[in-house]
């Protein structure tokens, strides 16, 4: 029998099997048993199944281990290796040499986080266990299928790759809507799945062949992999959960998917051998064809696709560098005023993210994957990862679900050599900066024959020009006024000589000057104009954005200028007004009607005159005060309360900045850890509680949800914070929140605890070692108040 | 089955499980009805439900497919039935989004936005409950009751879950400490009465309520529905 990837290089089609559980049914499986442990108790059934299946046609099998990872098998009775070895041998006694066995992999059966608590890590963990049991079985191939999450696909598809030297083919689950559960696109997937060189991918389960149709229509314009469709026999139907195809219909309309062009066919949920009997007989007189497509220039977050065919923003404010307020949340590790920054991008009109957190003080790879981690939970652009470090580049390449960009390599031999293979290995796209070991060249003929070098060295690895983006470096106007309009000679050089896309960081070039408001648009519209694809700059400036989208206007890209119409025109939605107008309200005022804008400007006047901590007691606290009585009364509600909070966090955020500017300067009174313990994933409780605790003064150490006890432990060791609060709202994880107390008690800090959450009582609390139950968020700031009196 | 469409959330409810039942909304009203709309383009609702033979037995009810729901309780709010119904529903992932984004951006609009899914998931069980009940015209059917429950074990949900293959059809998961992800969701069992067996007493009080743990009207002491 010819090899799974010697089969695929042959102008044939490749017949798979049909359902498993269906035929596993009908013999009799009972409900509620892991179909997997009959590997093991009845082998003779696995072994009928599959030469039934042998008989059809199918020229791969899937081996019974679908579900045979670690979670799945929980106390099944039997290990997840024995599982697998025993579903991979049965499948290749009945193969018999004659077919290829694949070892079956399929989601783990629980939600990656954000959504889920199953971190990527644990993921691989999993999957990398099945492999190696597979591999070590003799599996012939390896499926991963029915995937709905692309992180855990990603998880997967590392995982057979880094513990196998096996063919690798990735199936993913669609709905009509092309989406996936967690909305993953077709599109997406593809441009992620054919970067990290999967042997083949395609979409099974879902739905029926004729259904399928438009998908993979879709599919077979995003990738050059050889495709594959394993669908259902249609849909089920309601009740019965009988599905609706017949192996004739099935055959028929699986021929019109192979005239599109899929090389890989086979049946998911209700099929038979009779299907695929069907299914060879129909395929004999058609003939395969593999028709390429160029596929469009794009990178991907896994449920949006920017094509690099017009100027896209990368958004730069993610970066320390320059922003005192931004440094100091690193070292906070406040997460949460980072993600703020890549939603505020987002919502002005950034395309792709850029994402730095290179600090001397702190850990930047972890850092990194935090962050990356973070934000592609709350926002679905593309990033960009952007590092000096290879290691930092990597970790976060792993981690990132989708196809990425990373920002950079340069000119220097030792660097591509670095970076370069990392790039491939993730099927990311890369920044190349036109410098190298003689620094930053004048002339623009110097840079292009480094963007050449660069591009050749990328070529050289396997990655595709398009991937490949060229920074010509904007130097400042100030220092180097003569090499500005050689820095956009070079960019024209580069688009016509190479036809790459082109980066430039367009906020450099004022450095130092007056009046940036003015020159940075400028030589954006000129860089445009001279072939600027994907400049890096602040959209939140309003000047920034519009100057690229009269670009795309006036170079016939915004067609019609719809866009910009429905951007500018009449009934567009009207700019707030500029927070520099002082509002005609006064602070306290802002604060207890919740204005936010209103409050961040009346406190930047404010601390002209005042001292920040007078503002802070005299105009933030008593109208939080008030608010919090009337709350009590039953005058407002919960949300407004909210909002009053919200307003003074404003307040509060101008203040910080102000002092960050300053040495030593702060209105904190103290420090306190909040976490929502391990297992828990309800965290607004704590998130209301932080909110308040910050408007009275107090600085919140935010450790997040789902916090290992250690976690907690080694956050007030390090931060010496007098006070934990602790939250769970679920009886399963009181069980944490003892052994996080019992954790800060066993290793002696000196501090104390107050819990809360809705399943706590008084009684509870006490009985776990807690020194308080705050039963709402006021109560935790009375606590508070109590614990740094002085 | 699987995808349900659902085109509104009752505002009453959002109203109540924001504390304002019964009260002047005042400006929360306009606020919660931008949320609902918000809150209806992210979601996706699904659902699916099985029906299984069942009986009592010491320990609990037995299911046909050999799960056990343990206690006494279940048991009890199922006297008189001899199937029982699983259901699980969600509003998926996509809510799960919103709510983290919302709550960076604006605290105070993601409490209403958690409202509102909280009673769209409801809305959804109720629009399933009720094509359930379509397909048993003849016969009385028992409300909902969901695992954590009186002394049904929250634990379960693993398992609920797998029998209805919910993962596969729904997305709908359990975390290790039983949590159902998407959040926003719902399993719960419904009794299916034998013909002529008479119904004991039954209201839908705060035992049986999802927000149970985390109800506000309750920790202050009283309940929203004053007749209870």
């Amino acid at each position: 029998m010819m090899d799974f990837r010697s089969l695929l290089q042959k102008e044939k089609f490749i017949l798979l099997d049909g359902a498993m559980g269906t035929m596993l049914q009908a013999k009799g499986m009972p409900m509620g048993v892991l179909p997997e442990t009959l590997n093991l108790t009845d082998p003779g059934w696995l072994l009928d199944i599959h030469r039934q299946y042998l008989e059809a046609g199918a020229q791969v099998i899937y081996a019974n281990t679908f579900g045979a990872n670690p979670y799945k098998a929980g106390d099944c009775g039997y290990s997840c290796e024995e599982l697998v070895a025993a579903g991979v041998r049965l499948a290749k006694e009945a193969a018999g040499g004659k077919a290829l066995a694949a070892l079956d992999i399929g989601p783990l059966g629980q939600l990656l986080e954000p959504t889920g608590t199953l971190s990527f890590e644990d993921a691989y963990g999993a999957f990398a266990r099945v492999v190696r049991a597979g591999a070590a079985a003799g599996a012939d191939l390896i499926v991963i299928e029915t995937m709905t999450d692309l992180g855990e696909t990603r998880a997967a598809l590392l995982a057979a790759k880094e513990n196998s030297s096996l063919p690798v083919m990735v199936t993913m689950t669609f709905e009509e809507n092309g989406r996936t559960f967690t909305g993953c696109s077709v599109p997406a997937m593809a441009l992620t799945l054919t970067g990290l060189s999967a042997d083949a991918i395609g979409i099974n389960c879902s739905l029926g062949p004729g259904e399928l149709l438009p998908l993979v229509e879709e599919l077979r314009r995003w990738t050059g992999l050889p495709l594959v469709a394993k669908p259902n026999a249609g849909l089920p139907e309601p009740g019965t959960s009988r599905y609706d195809v017949s192996p004739d219909a099935f055959a028929a309309a699986m021929v019109r998917l192979a005239e599109l062009g899929v090389q890989v066919l086979g049946g998911c949920c209700g099929t038979t051998p009779a299907y695929i009997a069907a299914l060879r007989e129909a395929l004999e007189p058609v003939p395969f064809v593999r028709e390429q497509f160029p596929v469009p220039p794009a990178v991907c977050g896994p449920s949006r696709v920017v094509t690099l065919d017009r100027v896209r923003v990368i958004g730069e404010r993610i970066n320390p560098t320059g922003k005192k307020r931004f440094k100091e949340a690193l070292k906070n590790r406040e997460l949460d005023f980072v993600l703020a920054q890549g939603l505020e991008q987002a919502a002005a009109g950034a395309d792709i993210l850029d994402v730095n957190v290179g600090l001397p003080e702190i850990d930047e790879k972890e850092m990194m994957v935090r962050v990356v981690k973070a934000l592609q939970g709350v926002v679905e652009l593309p990033l960009q990862v952007d590092s000096s470090s290879p290691a930092v580049l990597e970790a976060a390449l792993r981690v990132c679900h989708g196809k990425a960009i990373v920002n950079s390599v340069n000119g220097n031999r030792e660097t591509l050599e670095k970076v370069l293979p990392i790039v491939k290995k993730y099927g990311a796209a890369v920044v190349g900066l036109t410098l190298d070991h003689r620094g930053i060249l004048k002339t623009a003929g110097e840079r292009l024959e480094i963007a050449r070098t660069i591009l050749e060295a990328a070529l050289s690895y396997g990655i595709p020009r398009e991937d490949v983006c060229i920074d010509c470096l904007t130097l400042t106007a100030s220092a180097e006024q003569d090499t500005v309009l050689e820095t956009l000679k070079a960019v024209r050089m580069v688009r016509e000589e190479l036809g790459c896309p082109t980066v430039l960081g367009v906020s450099n070039i004022s450095f130092g000057l007056p009046g940036r408001e003015i020159i940075n648009p400028a030589f954006l519209t000129l860089a445009l104009g001279a072939g600027l694809t994907l400049p890096i700059l602040n959209p939140n400036s309003a000047a920034m954005m519009g100057a690229v989208r009269a670009w795309n206007l006036l170079s016939g890209v915004d067609k019609d200028s719809r866009e910009f119409v429905a951007r500018y025109g009449q009934g567009a939605p009207s700019a707030p007004a500029p927070a520099s107008s002082r509002p005609a309200v006064e602070l306290d005022y802002a604060v207890e009607h919740g204005l936010r804008t209103e409050a961040a400007a009346l406190t930047k006047a404010l601390l002209e005159t005042m001292a920040p901590m007078e503002i802070v007691d005299q105009k933030l606290i008593p109208p939080l005060d008030r608010a919090g009585v009337s709350f009590e009364k039953g005058e407002i509600f919960l949300p407004q309360l909210i909002q009053c909070a919200g307003a003074a966090q404003a307040a509060f955020e101008v203040i910080k900045e102000r002092l960050a500017g300053e040495s030593g300067g702060t209105v904190s009174k103290g420090k306190i850890v909040l976490a929502t313990v391990q297992g828990d994933i309800h965290d607004i409780g704590k998130n209301i509680v932080k909110i308040l605790l910050e408007n009275y003064g107090y600085t919140v150490l935010d450790l997040g949800k789902d916090v290992p006890p250690q976690a907690v432990a080694d956050a007030v060791r390090q931060s010496g914070a007098p006070l934990v609060g602790l939250s769970a709202l679920m009886t399963t994880t009181l069980g944490s929140m003892e052994r996080t107390i019992a954790l800060l008690r066993a290793e002696g800090l000196p501090c104390r605890v107050m819990v809360g959450g809705a399943v706590l009582t008084p009684e509870y609390a006490a009985k776990i070692g807690a020194d308080w139950y705050a039963r709402d968020a006021k109560e935790s700031v009375d606590i508070a108040k109590g614990v740094f009196t002085p | 089955m699987a995808v349900m469409e659902l085109k509104s959330i009752p505002m009453d409810e959002v109203l109540r499980y924001l504390g304002a039942a019964g009260k002047d909304p005042g400006p929360l009203l306009p606020l919660a009805e931008s949320c609902c709309r918000e809150l209806l383009a992210a979601a996706r609702p699904r659902w699916t439900w099985r029906a299984f033979a069942c009986e009592e037995t010491p320990e609990g009810l037995r299911l046909s497919c050999g799960l056990l729901l343990p206690g006494k309780d279940l048991a009890r709010h199922l006297l008189g039935c001899r199937e029982a119904v699983l259901m699980a529903a969600t509003l998926s992932q996509g809510v799960d989004a919103l709510l983290r984004r919302t709550q960076l951006s604006d605290l105070s609009r993601s409490l209403v936005l958690e409202s509102c899914a909280t009673a769209a998931i409801e809305e959804v069980c109720d629009r399933g409950e009720a094509v359930i009940r379509e397909s048993y015209p003849d016969r009385s059917l028992t409300s909902r009751y969901s695992p954590g429950y009186g002394d049904l074990p929250v634990t379960l949900q693993g398992e609920f879950l797998a029998l209805l293959d919910a993962p596969r059809r729904l997305g709908l998961c359990a975390t290790e400490s039983s949590i159902l992800t998407p959040r926003k969701s719902v399993t719960a069992v419904i009794g299916i009465r034998e013909p002529g067996a008479e119904a004991p007493p039954q209201k839908r009080g705060c035992e049986s309520c999802s927000l149970r743990e985390s109800c506000q009207y309750r920790r202050a002491g009283t309940t929203c529905q004053p007749k209870l």
